[in-house]
Parts: structure tokens; sequence; C-alpha cells
């Protein structure tokens, strides 16, 4: 079998790194006195599920993964903060416009399908197909990790 | 532009087709329902693709539902209630 010639790490963090950033985003919008005031359901689904989003790229590496990189930069936004990312080192790689990717070379099926994943990945649009890949099974790792966390809070308040 | 894949193909450190096929059966390992089916290693690239996108999309679905139910739960605890307590001990 043809084995890439570098590894690839999609290893994520054990689910309590998870369980404990989406606490503290949660105790966070606690001291807003978000929960106690009747305000509309909507803006109070919609800042946890923000939170839920944030503390999930906090929690699986912060800055180290294109999408989750991207989507604190899309959470900053919103927030109108000025977000400052530390400089990376990393190995030159030419950053490809959407026009003339190298990726148009393959099959263009496979393209087709993978322009749908960039919709969808966080920081998508600007990544070579190879490293979409990679940075798609990060990203259903984390998600699905994120979601296992959802749900025991959920059933540990739910009444009996 | 026809001279762009002989050029590309001289290059031994960018990822090869191979190194693709490669990429997309460690993606297949991550997808519930491919994983549990019992296929050949030749399952198309665009159907793991699409699994992909479907299996993100449903992941993106249960988040919304789940907040949705955190909100509601959230709020209506009562003061007394044993989960309060919890809720008390881990947020604050």
């Amino acid at each position: 079998m043809a084995s890439a010639d570098k590894t690839i790490n999609t290893d994520v963090p054990e689910k309590d790194v998870f369980a404990i950033h989406f606490l503290q985003s949660l105790s966070n919008l606690r001291i807003q006195n978000l929960f106690n005031s009747p305000d509309t359901t909507n803006y109070r689904v919609r800042k946890i599920k923000k939170a839920a989003y944030v503390s999930m790229a906090r929690a699986a590496g912060g800055t180290s993964r294109l999408w989750s990189r991207a989507l604190l930069r899309r959470a900053a936004k919103g927030n109108n903060k000025i977000v400052r990312f530390p400089r990376r080192k990393r190995k030159v790689t030419w950053k490809i416009s959407s026009k003339r990717r190298r990726s148009d070379q393959r099959a263009p099926v496979v393209e087709d399908a993978a322009e749908r994943l960039r919709n969808l990945v966080p920081g998508g649009g600007g990544m070579e197909t190879s490293k979409l890949m990679e940075e798609t099974a990060h990203y259903i790792k984390c998600l699905s990790m994120q979601v296992k966390v959802m749900q025991c809070l959920v059933d540990g308040l739910s009444p009996k | 532009m026809s001279n762009r894949r002989s050029r590309q193909s001289s290059r031994a450190s960018r990822i090869s087709d191979d190194q693709m096929i490669d990429l997309v059966g460690k993606l297949r390992q991550f997808l519930p329902e491919i994983r549990e089916r019992r296929r050949s290693e030749k399952v198309s690239a665009s159907k793991v693709l699409q699994e992909t996108c479907n299996y993100i999309r449903n992941l993106h679905r249960e988040v919304d539902n789940l907040s949705d139910r955190l909100s509601q739960l959230l709020d209506s605890v009562d003061e007394d209630s044993p989960e309060a307590a919890v809720i008390r001990s881990l947020l604050m």
C-alpha cells in the first residue's frame, strides 16, 4: 500500500479537555447574566451554539489547525474584537487562489465533492484538496467529541 | 496550461495521486456508515467525500439541537433542585 511520506497527525485531545473548555464558556455566559434575564430564547441559543464552536476550536488546539484558526477568526469578527495570531513558523507553501488551484487537475467529480466540503469546513476555501482532507478528518473528530460532551451535559441536566 | 501537468509530476515533494487515495482511505475510517460496510478498498473518492459532507451536516444539526435543549434546560432549572446545585458547583 502506498504510504504517505509524512504521517498525518489527526489526534484530538480527550473528552474532558473539550468538556472543560465548554463549561468555561458556559460559565462566562452565565457571568454575563444571560440565563436569568428574560432575553429572547433565540439569542440565548445562538450564544450557546457560538460558545460550543469556540470552545471546541480552543480545545482542539487553538491556532495550530487551519479550521480552528478560521473558526476563531470568524467568531472574533462577530465580537468586533481584534485578534492577534502569533506568527507560526511554517514551511513556505504557496497560497493558491481558487482559480489556479493545482487540484483542478484531479478528476472533476472529486473536485465537485471537494468544493461542497470546502463550504462546510471552516477555512476550507483557501486549502488545497489534500490539506482539506487532513483538516476535515480532524474537524470531524473534534465535532463528534463536542457533540458527545453536549449530549452528556443535556442528559445530566434532564429531569429523570 | 498543458505543460503544468508534466511540471507537476516531476516535483517529488507534492502529494501524488497515490497519497491522495491513501488520505481518502484514512478519511473513510472516520465515517461511521462506511466503516460498517464490508466493502473492498475501491470505494470511490467522490462517494467518500459525499458521505463526509452528509456526516458534517448531521453533526452541525446535532449541535444546533443540543444547544437548543441546553438553553431550555439551563433556563428552567428550579432553584432548589439537585441539578441547580450541580450547575452552581460546575459553572461558578
